[in-house]
């Protein structure tokens, strides 16, 4: 069970920022794989299995609220982290409506963020029990 | 009296029960709890409107807890108590969002009363957002 | 204003017909003499009447050169307002590759082994300081995104005495160890007013405590609430403290604004408290003498 890691997707138009977050969740034993869009994210959620998803509010074509809305629909169990550089409280309740969901500001300490998709993680898998036990 | 639900949380056990006790006599929902991470915990799984929250607790303090819950449950309006009149955690505490910011001792009624403005006021504020 | 100069053309329909009355009424029955008096009244009344109207003119002059400072100083600030936190936005990005290559370089630096021993501490000194500069940095961007800023006010009765009473006890037990006094002088029929109570609260509170570091020890703060009986209620919070030197007037209410030694204070107070007052419909304004002390008042709306 410890052996597990966390599968994270990281969903951020900016290459920079995505590559080198991912390189560092790899070094805290994390799973994580990057998509560049909106549209990327709900594609590779689709196809693969994720635990976390780390979303950008601001990107071109789909904003995050919206790729948010999606991404609800097809796993409603998928633990959802805003992290961006915009912040509001009025976009964080909008955000937190669409589900369950978390709102942190860039720029955010790796170790934090590390913190919180733990935190999230263990939230999903409780989730997850409770759903299997509710017919 | 409009019907709200109430988290106190506080980490001296005999203040918390004695509040806790006298909120649910005046027909008030009221729950409470010993510490900032059972209050994270609980809010997880119920819903609260109002946080009644000490400052000054061990471990993850109240400023953090505010934090904390201003980040995931922004909509929860949270009073702020003090036994330790401090003007920097009042300040930090009203920036981060807190309703209002007590000391103690209060009155009950005062405190009820600002329970019904932070209600009030969550209800206003849902309202404006839709 | 309106109230003002419809006020005055009334003032004007009285006279007008007065004093042709006055002229007109004596020259027909008794002519001469009569004549004259009727003249001298109409000269009065009409001098009275000119040295109103300049007196009014003057005086609306005086209010709309002050209104038209206002108006450009709370442009000014809502401009500097919106391109601060515009830039604090579109500067969270690039901290944010900064702070994670630094990550990344420590990671790389912790699992080598090729650095010399002094390089290795010089090294791992400049990473570190990087990271503590990042961090600097976003503690600005983000105070100024500060979260209540972006929010928009709930508008709720308050009753603003109680509300300055709370905040006023706050500061009271750290302002008593240093001799500083507070006294209220609030009007006690206060109309209650509609505004945010969190946003007055945190108001107040940068009020009380620029006061207390402008007194620093042995004084008053004096806080007083008024009826302006206009639509508005006033905000007094008047200090002994140093004052403020004319030249920084102008600048007090900008975003940064600090005498503050560096690392102490971000000059986010007043700006903050002027973003807040302006968006619940209020004016705040500051008098000040140098060595003697500083007024802030504040004027709020009783209705929004
Ligand atoms: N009551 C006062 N008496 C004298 N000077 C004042 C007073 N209030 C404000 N000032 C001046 O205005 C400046 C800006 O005030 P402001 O509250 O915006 O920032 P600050 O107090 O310097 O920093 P911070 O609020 O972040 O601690 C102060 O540094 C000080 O020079
Ligand atoms: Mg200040």
């Amino acid at each position: 069970m410890s052996s597990y890691k966390p599968k994270v997707l990281v969903v951020d138009d900016e290459a920079r920022f995505r590559e080198t977050l991912i390189k560092l969740l790899n070094t805290k034993l994390i799973e994580a794989t990057g998509a560049e869009s909106g549209m990327e994210a709900i594609e590779k959620i689709t196809e693969n299995k994720y635990d976390v998803i780390l979303l950008d509010v601001r990107m071109p074509g789909m904003t995050g609220i919206e790729a948010l809305a999606k991404i609800k629909k097809i796993d409603p169990l998928l633990e959802v982290i805003i992290l961006t550089g915009h912040a509001s409280v009025d976009t964080a309740i909008e955000i937190m409506k669409h589900g369950g969901c978390e709102y942190l500001l860039k720029p955010c300490p790796v170790d934090e963020l590390t913190a919180r998709i733990d935190a999230a993680y263990e939230r999903k898998v409780t989730r997850t029990k409770v759903k299997a036990k509710t017919p | 009296m409009p019907s709200f639900k109430v988290l106190v949380v506080d980490d001296e056990f005999d203040f918390l029960e004695t509040i806790v006790k006298r909120l649910q006599k005046r027909k008030i929902d009221a729950t409470g709890v010993g510490s900032g991470l059972e209050a994270l915990k609980l809010l997880e799984e119920t819903s609260f409107d109002i946080l009644i929250l000490d400052v000054k607790m061990p471990k993850m303090d109240g400023i953090e807890t505010l934090k904390e819950i201003k980040r995931r449950w922004p909509a929860v309006e949270v009073i702020m108590l003090t036994g330790h009149a401090s003007v920097e955690s009042g300040m930090q505490g009203m920036q981060l969002g807190a309703f209002d910011y007590v000391m103690k001792p209060a009155k009950l009624d005062d405190l009820i009363e600002k329970m019904v403005q932070a209600y009030e006021r969550k209800l206003l504020r849902e309202k404006q957002i839709r | 204003m309106k109230e003002n100069f419809s006020g005055r053309s009334r003032f004007v329909n009285y006279l007008v017909p007065l004093c042709l009355f006055a002229a007109s009424w004596p020259v027909g029955r008794t002519g001469g003499a009569l004549y004259a008096l009727g003249a001298l009244i109409l000269a009065g009344l009409s001098f009275f009447l000119f040295r109103h109207l300049v007196h009014q003119i003057n005086q609306a002059e005086q209010r709309s050169c002050e209104l038209d400072e206002q108006l450009i100083q709370s442009q000014k600030l809502a401009a500097i307002g919106e391109l601060s936190s515009g830039i604090a936005h579109e500067i969270n990005n690039p901290l944010a590759i900064i702070g994670q290559e630094v990550e990344w370089l420590r990671h790389l630096f912790e699992t080598s082994t090729l650095q010399e021993e002094k390089d290795r501490g010089e090294f791992s000194d400049s990473l570190k300081q990087i990271s503590s500069q990042v961090d600097r940095c976003r503690d600005i961007t983000h105070k100024l995104l500060n979260f209540a800023r972006k929010m928009d006010p709930v508008m709720q009765a308050v009753e603003l005495n109680r509300l300055i009473d709370d905040m006023a006890a706050l500061v009271e037990k750290e302002a008593k160890l240093n001799n500083i006094n507070i006294i209220r002088e609030f009007q006690k029929d206060l109309p209650l007013v509609t505004s945010d109570p969190p946003f007055l609260r945190q108001v107040i509170l940068n009020l009380l405590n620029n006061a207390t570091y402008a007194i620093e020890a042995n004084g008053t703060i004096t806080i007083s609430t008024k009826d302006n009986k206009d639509g508005r209620v006033e905000i007094a919070v008047a200090d002994t403290g140093r004052g403020i030197p004319k030249e920084h007037l102008k600048k007090i209410f900008d975003p940064f604004f600090t005498t503050k030694p560096p690392g102490k204070g971000t000059g986010l107070g007043l700006s903050i408290c002027h973003g807040i007052i302006q968006r619940v419909g209020g004016t705040i304004s500051v008098i000040s003498q140098l060595d003697r002390g500083t007024t802030f008042t504040i004027r709020l709306p009783i209705a929004p």
